[in-house]
């Protein structure tokens, strides 16, 4: 029988384990957590982002009607990709005002099957010309298989970070023992106690958005992480082809008859889709070998206002228009995949709920961030001689200015480039993404090079500048200044004008505390100011 | 609509559980209010959270309503802990040393 003393004792000791398995798995992968989150948090705006960085693309001042659009850009197939096995195309929305399509090219090299891919204009349906870029999607992309390395060990990196952060989510709630209580406190000017709650509250008030986006980031990519399952009960092509039609309506080409059929109408196929579904919620349509008597057409439903990825489509026979199987639900496996993955991507909600989820995740930003200088801070109260710093607490500390403010550096220069790289560059989108990590090269460079606070203030004060200015340098680059835009309800471009204003704000902000308390610190330093001292010890806003 | 007046709810949800904190308590009022009120408050906040999650039930049904439920909730606990900073900083004596 334990005593009560025994007890707490045990309790304690539970709390520290936590608390050192909380330090720890936060701070080895921080910097990978810290790039997941901020750019998955901008990919909620992928679309968006996506627009802004195509601006030859006009704007759409009404979403015009997916069934007259899919006739289009199937009419203009016959001429962009003809006799092509299969191609796909995501049809203009309220937040896509160009439709996206791919399709099937010839094999480059044997047992390789090439796409081509292209946007289209919903008015004409021709192929518009608009300047090679990932846009949005690159940061999406980067967000879970990062890049210059092949994706399966990225996705497999992110995974593990993912882990990570799922031990760092439960450990820091057991070792965080007044939730309640301490709901709503923050001492300020504290030093490292001040950092602790910003970290407590950051973390506290977006807890089930935490909880939930990272459990639900591992679910998304399950099948890759634990894949035996899978491979012990699904062995035969037709089960495999079972199980992708739970998962995904995007189907294989079956093989064509070689018989020439002219299509039906598409117009129709839509149309019937739109009435199982509502107006404007379909979303893509695929077509296997066109003009083909084997033509298949693949109606799927749009994302908006279901809680679930999971596949709803019709098909249809391609020559006669003649519905062939409807699928509206899958089995309860795929379903609770299909809305946990829908809950991480969150494209179901409205504006206001993508903004909560934009918000909430920025929140989790800034929790990962204040983890990682907290660690520093603690630590170099610690420090037999602050001015030089074991190797480990050095890396640390120079890691956290290229991972923090030299991360915004290097999106906005992505942005920059998207603006600046001539259009008609070769490999225009891959240069974009080469200018983002040599300038987050560069950064790191220059962290590890400047003492730690003058790094702090330059970088800090660096993305602030490039932030404000970007906006000027879209005004003079493209036709769709901000005034211009605010002008013509284009909110879009307005939109990200003003975020790139706001969040130079905010760097500027902390640029500003920081270097102030380097200014002050020789004179500050006192027993009655501990958070002035610990900050201007530490760095940004450390 | 329903966004604004959940918001709303939540908003005054957190106020509520803020004033019902003992530490919040004595940043905001001087001292520890008395146990009757506290448990007021702590009503009081609680009923308004449940408010804003039913009219976002009632608009969206529960599978949307508990995931915005969670960002509204998020969101109001982030604006009433900015407040109480803000509040907490102008409050504060200016004692300058000299």
């Amino acid at each position: 029988m334990t005593t009560k003393s025994e007890q707490q004792s045990a309790g304690r000791g539970i709390r520290q384990s936590m608390s050192e398995l909380h330090t720890w798995v936060g701070l080895l992968l921080g910097w990978v957590l810290y790039a997941m989150f901020l750019t998955g948090t901008v990919s909620y705006f992928k679309d968006e982002l996506s627009q802004w960085a195509r601006p030859e693309l006009a704007r759409l001042t009404e979403r015009p009607d997916a069934a007259v659009v899919a006739q289009r850009i199937a009419t203009a197939f016959d001429k962009v990709a003809p006799g092509t096995s299969q191609w796909s195309v995501r049809l203009p929305d309220d937040r896509n005002n160009s439709a996206y399509a791919f399709w099937r090219t010839a094999s480059r090299e044997p047992g390789q099957r090439g796409f081509a891919e292209g946007h289209f204009d919903p008015a004409t349906g021709e192929r518009v010309a608009a300047r090679d870029t990932l846009g949005g999607d690159f940061f999406y992309r980067f967000h879970f298989q990062f890049h210059y390395m092949p994706v399966p060990w990225g996705r497999w990196l992110a995974g593990i970070a993912a882990m990570f952060m799922l031990v760092a989510i439960i450990s820091g709630v057991i070792t965080h023992k007044k939730i309640f209580v301490d709901f709503f406190t923050f001492r300020w000017g504290k030093g490292q106690r001040s950092w602790l709650d910003a970290h407590n509250m950051l973390s506290v008030f977006g807890l089930p958005f935490h909880a939930m986006i990272t459990y639900t980031g591992l679910v998304t990519l399950m099948a890759m992480y634990m894949p035996w399952g899978g491979q012990v009960a699904i062995k035969s092509p037709a089960e495999r082809q079972q199980l992708q039609a739970e998962l995904s309506a995007f189907t294989q080409p079956g093989k064509p008859s070689g018989q020439k059929v002219p299509m039906a109408s598409i117009t129709e196929m839509v149309r019937e889709a739109q009435q199982r579904w509502g107006h404007d919620n379909v979303g893509r349509v695929n077509v296997t070998h066109s003009g083909d008597a084997a033509a298949r057409v693949t109606v799927t439903r749009g994302d908006s206002g279901r809680l679930s990825m999971s596949p709803q489509y019709m098909e249809f026979e391609g020559t006669t228009g003649r519905l062939l199987s409807a699928r509206d639900e899958v089995g309860g496996a795929a379903e609770t995949r299909g809305v946990l993955y829908a809950l991480h991507l969150g494209r179901f909600g409205d504006g206001f709920t993508r903004w909560l989820y934009f918000l909430v995740s920025l929140a989790g930003t800034a929790m990962v961030g204040t983890g990682l200088v907290m660690w520093t801070v603690k630590r170099r109260q610690k420090l037999s001689d602050p001015a030089r710093p074991h190797i480990g607490f050095r890396l640390v500390e120079r890691l956290n200015i290229a991972g923090i403010a030299g991360l915004s550096i290097a999106m906005t220069a992505f942005l920059w480039g998207n603006r600046l790289l001539p259009t008609t560059l070769a490999g225009r989108a891959n240069w974009e993404v080469d200018l983002f990590f040599i300038v987050w090269a560069l950064a790191l460079g220059h962290a590890l090079l400047r003492p730690v606070r003058a790094a702090w203030v330059e970088q800090l004060g660096a993305a602030s500048v490039l932030l404000f200015l970007l906006p000027v340098l879209n005004a003079a680059t493209t036709q769709r200044p901000f005034w211009h835009s605010v002008a013509q309800g284009d909110w879009v471009f307005a939109g990200i004008d003003l975020m790139c204003w706001a969040f130079a704000a905010l760097h500027l902000v902390l640029a500003r505390r920081t270097a102030r308390h380097h200014l002050a610190a020789p004179i500050k330093r006192r027993a009655d100011r501990p958070g002035a001292a610990a900050i201007a010890s530490g760095g940004a806003a450390e | 609509m329903s966004h604004v007046v959940a918001l709303m709810f939540s908003l005054a949800g957190f106020a509520a559980l803020a004033c019902a904190s003992r530490r919040q308590q004595r940043d905001l009022f001087g001292g520890s209010l008395g146990s009757a009120v506290t448990l007021g408050f702590r009503l009081a906040g609680g009923a308004a959270l449940l408010g804003a999650l039913a009219v976002l039930v009632a608009w969206h049904g529960w599978g949307l309503a508990l995931v915005m439920y969670s960002g509204h909730t998020s969101l109001a606990a982030g604006i009433v802990g900015a407040v109480l900073i803000v509040y907490g900083r102008s409050a504060r004596p200016k004692f300058r040393p000299r």
